[in-house]
């Protein structure tokens, strides 16, 4: 790991955590428990995610004198959580089913004629960046219904990569699916936020 | 040749730079003569740049309470084993 100022504010925090700090491990909680959550959240419901990543944490304590930092701290826990979250899933015979052998979403895929060129072509300005786009708090809403209906296995596993980890090899590890499923998984989902926003600029409704 | 719909395939693994080098020219060809792929492209960008800022970053008051509150208890009960760091 290349010695970046997080990189040393990690450690520093590792080095709290091995001394059993109280105040770093509140601290740790509220840096580290919303990816914890988006890992169980894919093998599991809300409720029992929340339980995996309680009962994670307490073992933390005693697992964190023989953390050596191989991998960073945020990826450990997330091993932690996916290993745990397996586990439970076995007891409860739960299995995480995932289909993703199209790369189009059906209501994208019908947007293209027979020879491959778009009959029904993209709605939306080139202009608008995400940032402009979410001044309208209307379309933040929306966006949180949207992501809300993804199916729990897909709408975990893009949060997993896209707010938290950002390397598929890690998140593909953690959750245990193929390289390309992941991709799939991602691209599907952008796909569905790509066609609300759509839909909201040129209806004004979510 | 590269079509629209192949592009919109594709698109994601273009954005995130997973394309080899000849698919990744075929898309920039593609892209520079159809408006309708580059405002597909970059609207697909904006769905990523979205879901990054999303509020499921943020942590429930009473959840993260709950397990200071369970880490305590089990800082507790390893500084009393005698099995812990020393928490002095």
């Amino acid at each position: 790991m290349p010695p970046t100022r997080e990189h040393d504010d990690e450690q520093q925090l590792v080095l709290r955590l091995q001394a059993g700090e109280a105040a770093a491990y509140r601290e740790a909680v509220r840096r580290y428990t919303p990816g914890m959550l988006a890992v169980a959240r894919y093998y599991t419901d809300h409720s029992s995610a929340e339980d995996i990543v309680q009962e994670c944490w307490t073992r933390v304590v005693s697992a964190i004198a023989s953390f050596e930092g191989r991998a960073s701290l945020k990826t450990w826990l997330h091993r932690i959580v996916a290993n745990q979250a397996k586990n439970s899933l076995r007891r409860s015979q739960r299995e995480v089913q995932t289909d993703f052998s199209e790369a189009l979403e059906p209501q994208l895929a019908s947007r293209f004629r027979s020879d491959g060129r778009w009959s029904q072509p993209p709605q939306l300005s080139t202009r608008e960046t995400a940032e402009s786009l979410l001044e309208n708090g209307a379309l933040g809403d929306c966006l949180d219904k949207h992501l809300s209906q993804l199916p729990e296995a897909q709408r975990s596993a893009l949060m997993l990569y896209e707010a938290h980890q950002r390397q598929s090899a890690e998140v593909c590890n953690i959750l245990g699916v193929s390289t390309s499923n992941l991709r799939v998984m991602l691209h599907r989902a952008r796909q569905k936020i790509f066609l609300m926003v759509e839909h909201f600029q040129e209806t004004g409704q979510c | 040749m590269l079509m629209c719909r192949d592009l919109a395939v594709i698109a994601s693994d273009y954005i995130e730079g997973d394309l080899p080098l000849t698919q990744r020219l075929s898309v920039r060809t593609h892209l520079m003569m159809c408006r309708h792929c580059r405002s597909f492209v970059a609207n697909l960008r904006n769905s990523i740049e979205l879901m990054k800022g999303h509020s499921d970053q943020r942590l429930d008051d009473r959840y993260a309470r709950r397990l200071d509150e369970e880490i305590e208890r089990a800082l507790a009960s390893q500084s009393k084993d005698g099995s812990g760091p020393d928490q002095g």
